[in-house]
């Protein structure tokens, strides 16, 4: 059973090493609001330069809202208030003077249910460099498509119909389509909100491996319900409970020896 | 009065059907202990169906035919010398006996009609008895036989939804039957139009001028010519709808895209009433709007340029239908773009779209479909539009592409053909059908080839 008391000292504090020492995001005091209800409550964390870090922890934690700051896509929720500071390469990205079409262009993202446009595989590819004006022409573009949809597994599936629409593929498909749309651009940083939620174990184990490849040239962060994915993909975790980060740590560590008793109690499914 | 007490009669007696229906499965159960395939209530609700219906259907085929078979019956009664008479006619007879019958009677009718009314009434009396027995009986007995069916075997919730989905079938097949009765009743009323006038000459001509068969226009040189070239009018409903969606399509596509998009929604709150109230405003009314205000209104501006504007201009017309049509494509545009799913727009922000960029190249594209379908029936309503166009847009014919000019509709020339007492045998008349089938024609033609490009776009898209 979790110590209460014990508890109570513990929860101001993120237990583990929230600091990174080749960090490309930094996260300091965030709190995030929905009108008066506090979703975030003083988040400090680092994501590390190339690094795949998982986020845990129950329904409702905020680990989704909290991911959804470093893009600013709590921007088009009316109600959402962020407080605190984040900065991408020691730039802050709350700051007043900051853009945030280059700066979601630098920051992807991939939902929790694939989310194609209603056009084609093309297109859907082609839709961030056109908006960023990232190509110079026609074969430049196709190449960026080309290379998009091969980094994300996708090409040889469906190098044959390009034109035809990217709401036709199947599920696990769709989700590698959102992902090459938005390595289309390239993003340094890839935010995936539950990304494998909405999909059935082989289209999950083809994304798992793809995020696993990516890791290698890109920072990506990855909210999930599923230890066993956090575990497998990610190199470091962190456990969210009730708007706070309880613990960051080594995956390996924070499944074998959490600090924390509520990481403990999370993990060993006495919190779900 | 009599009709309503049957009714009520049929309507309590298969009430009562249901109470013996729900008692008797209620019985197989509990008393015999029997295995029942339904609810009690779905064995109560077939036998009140089982009475109901035959009786209320025999009911509406009585009332239907007495009528009927009492206008055959009837002329016997007619005396040999009205028979006899020159100006016979049937209808014109049964009328003044009828109107007898109820009442109405204007003058002092001949003793004959006043006889036939009599007897009339008395079939009248007899067949309300004959129908209340035979309806009160059938209840009775097909109430009996759907009784009689109950046992623990019969599938009495399988039998109640086959009743109902024929119920629910035969309201749809009324609707349908009817669309296809006003077609052809309009086909048959055109066709009379043809053989007196050349199909070719009213399609293609290009003068539209009717008269009276035989009246004499005074002080023109035509000496009463009639010309049916109904080129003009559909030229002249197409420059009005042409003015009309070039105002509404732009205004109400904008005004949707903002509602759905950028508005709070305490403005959307506020605005969609707002802009819903226009569609609630009588059409006579922006007739009026347009003859009074803005035909003036356009009339003096115009002389301002140097422009001579017609009193009656084809612009004021289609201003006012445009305004009037913008709801239409508004609030439909509105559902379909807030039908959109968030998580499309979420990926195009995520990609780092404007919100323009977002609503242009990924909200509209999803929501074409419908916005097409919003557009169709707005061109529907400019073309049928009558009310604005009769009171703004006037009744001269001219062939012309010019706004500002006097111009006429295919609607409001039905609308002055039919008005007032006509004689039916004339062309001028029956014109007016042979317009109603071509404009039919053409709006079903669009609604065809518009709901194509629909179907098209949707499967591209899911």
């Amino acid at each position: 059973m979790i110590n209460e008391e014990n508890d109570f000292r513990k929860l101001d504090l993120t237990v583990g090493d929230v600091f990174s020492k080749d960090a490309r995001l930094k996260a300091r005091n965030v709190n995030v609001f929905y009108g008066n209800n506090k979703a975030i409550d003083n988040v400090t964390i680092d994501i590390g330069n190339k690094e795949v870090i998982s986020f845990i922890g129950p329904s409702g934690c905020g680990k989704s809202t909290f991911l959804r700051c470093f893009n600013r896509m709590n921007d088009t929720i009316d109600t959402c208030r962020v407080e605190g500071k984040i900065t991408l390469e020691d730039e802050n990205i709350y700051d007043r003077k900051i853009d945030v079409v280059p700066l979601r262009a630098r920051i992807g993202m991939v939902f929790q249910k694939p989310n194609p446009f209603p056009k084609s595989i093309y297109d859907n590819v082609a839709y961030g460099p056109r908006i960023h004006g990232l190509c110079e022409n026609k074969d430049h573009l196709d190449g960026i498509v080309e290379q998009s949809l091969k980094r994300a597994g996708l090409w040889e599936e469906v190098n044959d119909r390009l034109l035809s629409a990217g709401t036709g593929l199947s599920g696990g498909q769709q989700q590698r389509l959102c992902i090459a749309r938005a390595i289309a651009v390239s993003p340094e940083v890839i935010l995936m909100d539950e990304p494998c939620s909405a999909l059935d174990p082989i289209a999950t184990a083809k994304i798992e491996e793809l995020i696993h490849e990516l890791g290698n040239e890109y920072s990506i962060v990855i909210v999930t319900h599923s230890m066993q994915q956090a575990a497998r993909v990610s190199k470091r975790t962190a456990y969210f409970h009730l708007g706070k980060l309880i613990e960051v740590g080594k995956t390996k560590n924070i499944f074998t020896r959490p600090k924390h008793s509520q990481t403990e109690a999370y993990i060993s499914g006495k919190i779900g | 009065m009599f009709n309503f007490y049957l009714l009520l009669l049929i309507l309590l007696i298969s009430f009562i059907f249901f109470y013996f229906g729900f008692r008797q499965a209620h019985i197989l159960k509990t008393l015999q202990n029997q295995k029942l395939h339904s609810l009690f209530h779905y064995y109560g609700l077939y036998v009140l169906l089982s009475s109901l219906l035959p009786s209320l259907g025999l009911y509406f085929v009585l009332t239907i035919c007495d009528d009927v078979v009492f206008a055959y019956m009837i002329k016997i009664y007619i005396p040999l010398d009205v028979l006899n008479s020159k100006d016979y006619n049937f209808n014109i007879v049964l009328a003044q006996i009828k109107n007898s019958v109820d009442g109405l009677i204007f003058g002092a009718p001949p003793q004959w009609v006043s006889d036939t009314a009599e007897i009339w009434k008395t079939w009248v009396f007899k067949s309300n008895i004959v129908t209340f027995i035979l309806c009160f009986i059938t209840s009775i007995i097909s109430g009996y036989f759907g009784f009689l069916k109950i046992n623990s075997k019969f599938r009495s919730r399988n039998a109640v939804e086959r009743i109902i989905m024929t119920l629910l079938a035969i309201s749809s097949v009324i609707a349908i039957l009817t669309t296809i009765a006003i077609i052809f009743s309009v086909i048959f009323e055109s066709i009379r139009f043809f053989v007196l006038i050349p199909f070719d000459e009213f399609l293609f001509g290009t003068v539209w001028n009717p008269q009276f068969e035989g009246a004499e226009r005074a002080g023109s040189g035509q000496e009463g010519l009639s010309q049916y070239g109904a080129v003009p009018l559909f030229a002249g409903t197409f420059l009005i709808s042409f003015i009309a969606l070039s105002v509404s399509i732009p205004i109400g596509l904008f005004s949707a895209i903002y509602l759905s998009e950028y508005a709070t929604s305490k403005e959307r709150a506020i605005f969609k009433p707002l802009l819903e109230i226009l569609a609630g405003i009588p059409t006579v009314v922006y007739g009026f709007f347009a003859a009074l205000t803005v035909a003036p209104f356009l009339r003096s501006s115009g002389s301002f340029f140097g422009l001579d504007v017609a009193s009656e201009s084809a612009l004021a017309a289609g201003l006012v239908m445009g305004i009037m049509i913008i709801p239409f494509i508004s609030s439909l545009s509105d559902d379909v773009i807030n039908a959109v799913p968030q998580s499309l727009r979420d990926a195009g922000y995520g990609l780092g779209s404007t919100k323009n960029e977002t609503v242009l190249k990924i909200v509209l594209p999803a929501a074409l479909p419908g916005v097409v379908a919003s557009i169709i029936l707005a061109v529907s309503r400019a073309v049928g539009e009558t009310m604005i166009v009769v009171m703004a847009a006037g009744l001269a014919a001219n062939l012309t592409a010019n706004p500002l000019e006097a111009v006429t509709t295919v609607t409001s020339q039905i609308v002055t053909i039919l008005v007032g007492d006509q004689e039916f045998e004339s062309a001028k008349t029956l014109s007016a059908f042979a317009l109603a089938l071509t404009l039919i024609i053409i709006t079903l033609g669009m609604n065809f080839y518009a709901l194509h490009i629909v179907k098209k776009y949707k499967e591209q898209y899911e």
